[in-house]
């Protein structure tokens, strides 16, 4: 079954596409990230991480939501995008989420330069969690955000010392709202 | 089972002392079980099953939130009746039942930032005992916070307090939207508790 049609054939539609960004290209785009500068989110009971607000990488988007198009048989352009960096001890709550309307597309592409055990992408449908995507690099990911669903960053433990998850996340709406009228 | 020592008897002294705890009210007793009743605690919670959860803030192996054996219904209700007239006297909130859980926390187990209050519920206080582990925790404290308010808004939140799970202790602390608290991440060990809330 092709990506294409795994994504039409579920109610909760949510995809993988393994080895999507080099470890090259990856490396190039954390250095990027790292010299933009991440910003520390401490409101415990939501979230704890970095994040570069505006990331840039235009060129990069671009092709992300070309994938997100050919995945989803929609038009598609980039509404969000930010970067995510989790450490030791991080984590971003279901209650830090939000519900979005028009049901868009949510992109992950992981960055990390290594995979963190445990450290998981959950995406929930009225709490229930029914995708889950493990830290791999250069994974993406393209779940789409109806009304009932929420996600969570999982805890990444302070066992994994050196543990540095970077993900870009990318909000990819209708490029004609009517398209899903 | 359980009994109120020498450190119950002044609860003016207790109620000060809850009062202008920081963060939030909390108070801790340590040698809160009499040695010689340890062992009968334990042959009761050994009978006792527990499941693991996993949550977006949680994992942790705890018993169902009603007790399926009768002994921690008794050592539930018998908490209760000891403990709630006394704290309602010292903590100025009336409280007559409990709810008790039994938690195992194993290396890599956590709760992560949150108050207890929820609309309805009816939580008043909160409370963790730490049992004796035949394998004390590394990690496993309990962390409390300040939280920083505009406008009724949490804005910030900073650590104030931690609570070490040394066996035979027991924590109360006050429930309320700013009672923010954690158990930081096991990492060694195993961190045994009994944890619930006092009800009005």
């Amino acid at each position: 079954m092709s990506t294409r049609d795994e994504w039409a054939a579920t109610p909760m539609p949510a995809v993988v596409v393994p080895a999507a960004i080099g470890a090259e290209l990856a490396a190039e785009v954390r250095a990027r990230l790292d010299s933009v500068q991440y910003t520390r989110y401490a409101l415990l009971d939501r979230g704890s991480y970095d994040e570069v607000r505006t990331p840039g990488e235009p060129e990069l988007l671009a092709a992300l939501a070309g994938i997100a198009g050919e995945v989803t048989g929609r038009t598609l352009v980039v509404a969000e995008a930010r970067a995510l960096r989790l450490g030791p001890g991080d984590y971003l709550l279901v209650r830090h989420d939000r519900v979005y309307e028009g049901r868009p597309v949510e992109l992950m592409l992981e960055l990390s330069q290594v995979s963190v055990p445990g450290a998981e992408l959950h995406y929930r449908h009225r709490g229930q969690v029914f995708f889950t995507i493990a830290s791999t690099p250069g994974i993406l990911a393209l779940v789409e955000r109806g009304p009932t669903v929420m996600c969570n960053h999982t805890y990444v433990s302070k066992r994994h010392r050196n543990a540095s998850v970077v993900r870009l996340m990318v909000l990819l709406r209708d490029a004609d709202p009517r398209a899903r009228a | 089972m359980w009994r109120l020592g020498s450190p119950w008897e002044d609860e003016a002294k207790l109620a000060d002392a809850w009062r202008t705890a920081v963060p939030f009210p909390h108070l801790v007793f340590d040698d809160f079980v009499a040695a010689e009743q340890l062992p009968e605690l334990l042959a009761i919670l050994e009978e006792e099953p527990v499941d693991r959860f996993d949550g977006d803030i949680f994992a942790f192996e705890a018993s169902a939130p009603e007790p399926r054996t009768e002994g921690l219904r008794s050592l539930r209700d018998s908490f209760a009746r000891t403990l709630a007239a006394p704290l309602s006297r010292i903590t100025g909130k009336s409280v007559r039942r409990a709810d008790m859980r039994a938690y195992a926390y194993r290396v890599g187990h956590y709760l992560l930032p949150h108050a207890d209050h929820q609309e309805g519920v009816g939580r008043v206080l909160a409370f963790a005992y730490y049992l004796p582990s035949p394998e004390p925790p590394q990690g496993g404290e309990l962390e409390l916070f300040t939280c920083l308010l505009q406008s009724g808004e949490i804005v910030g939140t900073e650590s104030a307090r931690l609570i070490e799970p040394r066996a035979n202790r027991l924590a109360v602390f006050d429930v309320s939207d700013v009672s923010l608290h954690q158990v930081r991440e096991v990492l060694g060990g195993l961190r045994a508790s009994l944890a619930g809330w006092f009800y009005a």
